[in-house]
């Protein structure tokens, strides 16, 4: 279906003697919100890690708006339109907020080092461009009061929300986000959640990583399970929540 | 370029290469084990080794002996040479050990980055070299010989002296000793612990500053021991013998595979010999070229040596 | 993000200096810079006993080692400091770039200018035949390498004929006359100016590419290089070029020193020599142009000025480079970046 931006067939990775992942199909069609979820250590982040070109699958294929992107390196995919966030808050901590969100725009500028150091009329283009995004980015996660902040000095939820603009300004076809929410108050997953929804009305496909159900079930509208590598289950929010086999994966089936 | 001594001379060059890849692999010990624990490279061993090289000068003088003296008989010479040993020993081994305190400890407690502590270990071998360049006067100094170098026998070309075979059995003996220490004290077993895994070591109630310490301790010791099969078999010391022994006994370790204790001693060897033979064929003023060159692309194309484990990534 | 121990600074030069150019006004800004750039050009004549050298010429000691030191360190300062690749072999380029203009005008006649562009050439193309393959590997596997090469082409000077083996090269021609200034090998001002000129056009090429994207993507991989990858950083590319022009800079640099002192040896071009400049770097300050090339400044000068800490200057620069990671690892002018003010829509920075 051309409608998938993000589809990765039969994904099977393997780590020396370790199994991860294991024939695994999940997709994000353009304008939706996916989640995926599962126990700990059911190899969501592995998901993440292959799709973004970190590790090179054993066995399946990934599909980037229909164009095949294993075995390209990581930074071509995220040009390509594939831009993540991470499980732990990893910024740039000594440059300030607006400097890290730049790092991201950057990558869509043409100019080259050499141009950059003559001061080139693209180079000059290129700086404003990175400049006015970052600012319209920080502006869009309402953050744009910590623009001149040292990343490193920022409170928590600013510095997830920077993470998040940061990965918008590659102007993603699909943006992953890896838990977003850990280390919030429930009022500040309310805030999450909308703003979530805010990024995929401004047409962006979203694949997030969760572990508050209630979040999930709230703003997706697709939700695949992984329990071991493997994918156990996929559906709207409610099949899922009753899916008895979702259900033991989580709780444990007494042996 | 002549080849054909290869053939000719090839049992001699064989044993040469054996006994001088003994004496790298008792240093490359110090390296691969530092790094088993720490993960860094101790920059500064090689002057650990230099130390050595002076302590066992150092108690041939005070024991008075000039090099103009008649050879010793045997059980003089190895009570003599016991002597050298024990003190280069413990000159090595507590050098080390301050050499961990002073430039590694607080780093490490602060969890600097390996940019610092490397830099940190340079400056300290940088210091060394120079004050003992200065003590030293830059000069040569001789080791004096304790007993004639007489062939016990021969195999083909391969003449078996006496040093190469004391220089063999003390360095066999002490990496036996080694593996017994690694394999059934407590110590050892912590020191295979925290280089597996640091974090589940603590948690195990090991405790890991006496852990490094005894690590810096033991490479030491093995350096300074090293260092006295040294100056029995050269017969020479210069402040900068260091430099290029340390960049040898590197190279051994790395191209057995650094963090791997068999490796070193593979790779010393592995070394030894192969220096022995590209000195014969291209003249010993290449052979340091050669093994820069050995480094350089072990690291570039195999960075795991020939045992070493795979280097783990990041988890992201 | 780092997670080093933050050390309680007491004094630090840069923010109060930052504090007072913050408040400066654009024409007062260049007024400052005529005023400092023409203090350094007329430093030779300003020799008296309180701040000069006794022991050796002034001048002289502003080529070398203030001079040199000073400009290396600020190449070296791009590939250490920015880009965060521990180089040991330095000295390489250097050496490279001294080759270059000696063997190529005592064989060939080739004049000093054509020379400085062609060692800045080979060094470049070193550091990327070296770069390519070894940029891949990780800090210290990095280090050792890089010290490696440095050795290796030190002992190839020694061993080849036409570098002139152990004995050199001798009879290196001095740059043509420019502008009515001679360059003689007993008056070391012009090299000096020289050597300030090539300095500014550095310093100018290195602020332009630090303001915009190669800056940021340098300061992106040395804070975590995979995620400047994940955030599309062409990590790769930025490192090479990090390399390539540190190396550039030493390689410039090398056929000048060889120009002046006219004779070449390799022990010129030691470990001991990369390990000095990297002392210079870690003491200034990595990362910070200012403070590099300041701290470089004063470890050329205080061995000179000072007697006793002159035979025993390198054992200074060992226990220097000790105390400073451990103590003050961010140097005497550290790094951290100051907190900016932008505006809302376009997102310059705003000058006050």
């Amino acid at each position: 279906m051309s409608d998938r931006l993000l589809e990765i067939r039969n994904l099977t990775m393997k780590f020396g003697g370790v199994t991860a992942l294991s024939e695994v199909n999940l997709h994000v069609s353009e304008g939706e919100i996916a989640a995926l979820i599962g126990p700990n250590g059911a190899g969501k982040t592995t998901v993440f890690n292959v799709a973004t070109g970190y590790y090179s699958p054993t066995a399946g294929d990934i599909l980037l708006d229909n164009e095949s992107i294993v075995g390209l390196k990581t930074y071509k995919i995220a040009r390509k339109g594939l831009a993540r966030t991470f499980q732990n808050v990893r910024l740039f901590g000594d440059m300030t907020a607006l400097e890290n969100v730049m790092t991201g725009a950057d990558s869509r500028n043409k100019v080259g080092l050499i141009g950059s150091m003559f001061g080139t009329p693209t180079s000059k283009k290129d700086e404003d461009r990175s400049h006015k995004k970052a600012a319209e980015l920080l502006n869009f996660m309402g953050i744009s009061h910590r623009a001149g902040q040292l990343a490193r000095n920022l409170p928590y939820g600013d510095q997830r929300r920077l993470e998040i603009a940061r990965a918008l300004a590659l102007e993603p076809k699909v943006l992953l986000l890896d838990e977003p929410a850990a280390g919030f108050n429930p009022q500040e997953k309310v805030e999450l959640g909308d703003l979530i929804k805010k990024i995929r009305d401004a047409g962006f496909a979203v694949l997030l990583i969760e572990h508050d159900m209630s979040l999930v079930m709230k703003i997706s509208d697709r939700v695949s399970v992984l329990d071991f590598g493997q994918k156990i289950a996929e559906g709207t929010p409610s099949e899922v929540q009753n899916n008895q086999k979702v259900i033991d994966a989580y709780l444990g089936v007494a042996d | 370029m002549d080849f054909s001594i290869l053939w000719t001379e090839f049992a001699s060059l064989l044993l040469d290469g054996i006994v001088v890849g003994a004496i790298y692999a008792l240093v490359a010990l110090g390296y691969t084990l530092v790094y088993g624990v720490l993960r860094l490279i101790n920059f500064a061993h090689s002057e650990i080794f230099m130390i050595g090289t002076f302590a066992s000068l150092g108690v041939t003088m005070m024991l008075g002996f000039t090099g103009f003296e008649e050879p010793l008989g045997i059980l003089a010479f190895l009570g003599v040479f016991l002597l050298v040993a024990t003190v280069a020993g413990v000159a090595s081994g507590s050098a080390a050990m301050l050499l961990e305190v002073v430039a590694y400890r607080r780093l490490r407690r602060n969890n600097a980055n390996r940019l610092a502590s490397l830099i940190s270990a340079i400056g300290a071998s940088l210091f060394l070299v120079e004050i003992f360049r200065i003590i030293t006067d830059s000069k040569d100094w001789d080791f004096p010989r304790l007993l004639e170098k007489n062939s016990l026998f021969e195999i083909s070309t391969a003449y078996f002296t006496v040093d190469k075979i004391v220089v063999l059995f003390g360095a066999f003996g002490l990496m036996f000793f080694l593996d017994r220490i690694i394999q059934t004290t407590k110590l050892g077993r912590g020191i295979r612990a925290v280089s597996q895994d640091e974090k589940t070591a603590i948690l195990m109630g090991v405790d890991v500053d006496r852990v490094i310490a005894f690590t810096f301790l033991i490479g030491g010791v093995l350096a300074g021991v090293g260092s006295a099969f040294y100056m029995l078999f050269y017969e020479a010391t210069k402040f900068n013998v260091g430099f290029l022994l340390g960049i040898s006994a590197f190279t051994a370790a790395v191209l057995g595979g650094i963090g791997n204790i068999r490796g070193a001693l593979a790779g010393s060897f592995a070394l030894g010999i192969i220096q022995q033979f590209s000195s014969a064929v291209l003249g010993y003023n290449w052979r340091d070229v050669v093994t820069f060159l050995i480094l350089v692309l072990v690291l570039l194309f195999k960075p795991t040596g020939l045992f070493g484990e795979a280097l783990q990534r990041a988890r992201v | 993000m780092s997670t080093a121990k933050t050390v309680k600074v007491r004094f630090n030069l840069r923010d109060k200096f930052g504090d007072w150019w913050e408040g400066t006004t654009r024409n007062q800004r260049v007024i400052f810079r005529i005023a400092l750039i023409g203090f350094f050009f007329i430093l030779p004549f300003l020799d008296n006993p309180v701040f000069g050298t006794n022991e050796s010429d002034f001048s002289s000691v502003l080529f070398y080692p203030m001079g040199m030191f000073a400009i290396m360190a600020i190449g070296l300062n791009i590939i250490v400091g920015k880009s965060g690749i521990l180089d040991l072999g330095y000295v390489a380029f250097f050496a490279i770039g001294a080759y270059t203009h000696a063997i190529l005008n005592l064989n060939f006649g080739f004049p000093f200018w054509i020379n400085v562009f062609l060692g800045m050439g080979f060094a470049m193309l070193a550091g990327l035949m070296l770069g390519l393959p070894a940029l891949r590997l990780r800090g210290d596997y990095l280090a050792i390498i890089t010290l490696g090469f440095g050795e290796i082409v030190r002992i190839l000077a020694i061993n080849l004929n036409f570098t002139g083996g152990a004995a050199g090269l001798a009879g290196i021609a001095a740059p043509p006359t420019l502008f009515g200034i001679e360059f003689v090998v007993d008056n070391p001002k012009p090299f000096y100016w020289l050597l300030l000129t090539m300095m500014l056009l550095v310093i100018w090429a290195y602020l332009r590419l630090v303001a915009r994207r190669p800056g940021r993507a340098w300061e992106a991989i040395r804070e975590d290089e995979d995620v400047a990858e994940f955030m599309g950083v062409a990590t790769m590319k930025y490192k090479l070029w990090g390399f390539i022009l540190g190396g550039a800079v030493g390689g410039a640099v090398g056929a000048v020193y060889s120009a002046q002192v006219t004779s070449i040896v390799p022990e010129q071009f030691t470990l001991q020599l990369s390990i000095m400049i990297l002392a210079c770097v870690v003491f200034g300050g990595m990362g910070n142009i200012w403070g590099v090339a300041l701290g470089a400044a004063l470890l050329g000068y205080f061995p000179e000025k000072l007697r006793f800490l002159s035979e025993t200057r390198i054992v200074f620069f060992g226990i220097l480079m000790v105390v400073m990671m451990n103590i003050r690892p961010n140097g005497i002018i550290p790094r951290k970046k100051r907190e900016k003010v932008y505006d809302k829509n376009t997102g310059k920075e705003v000058s006050r």
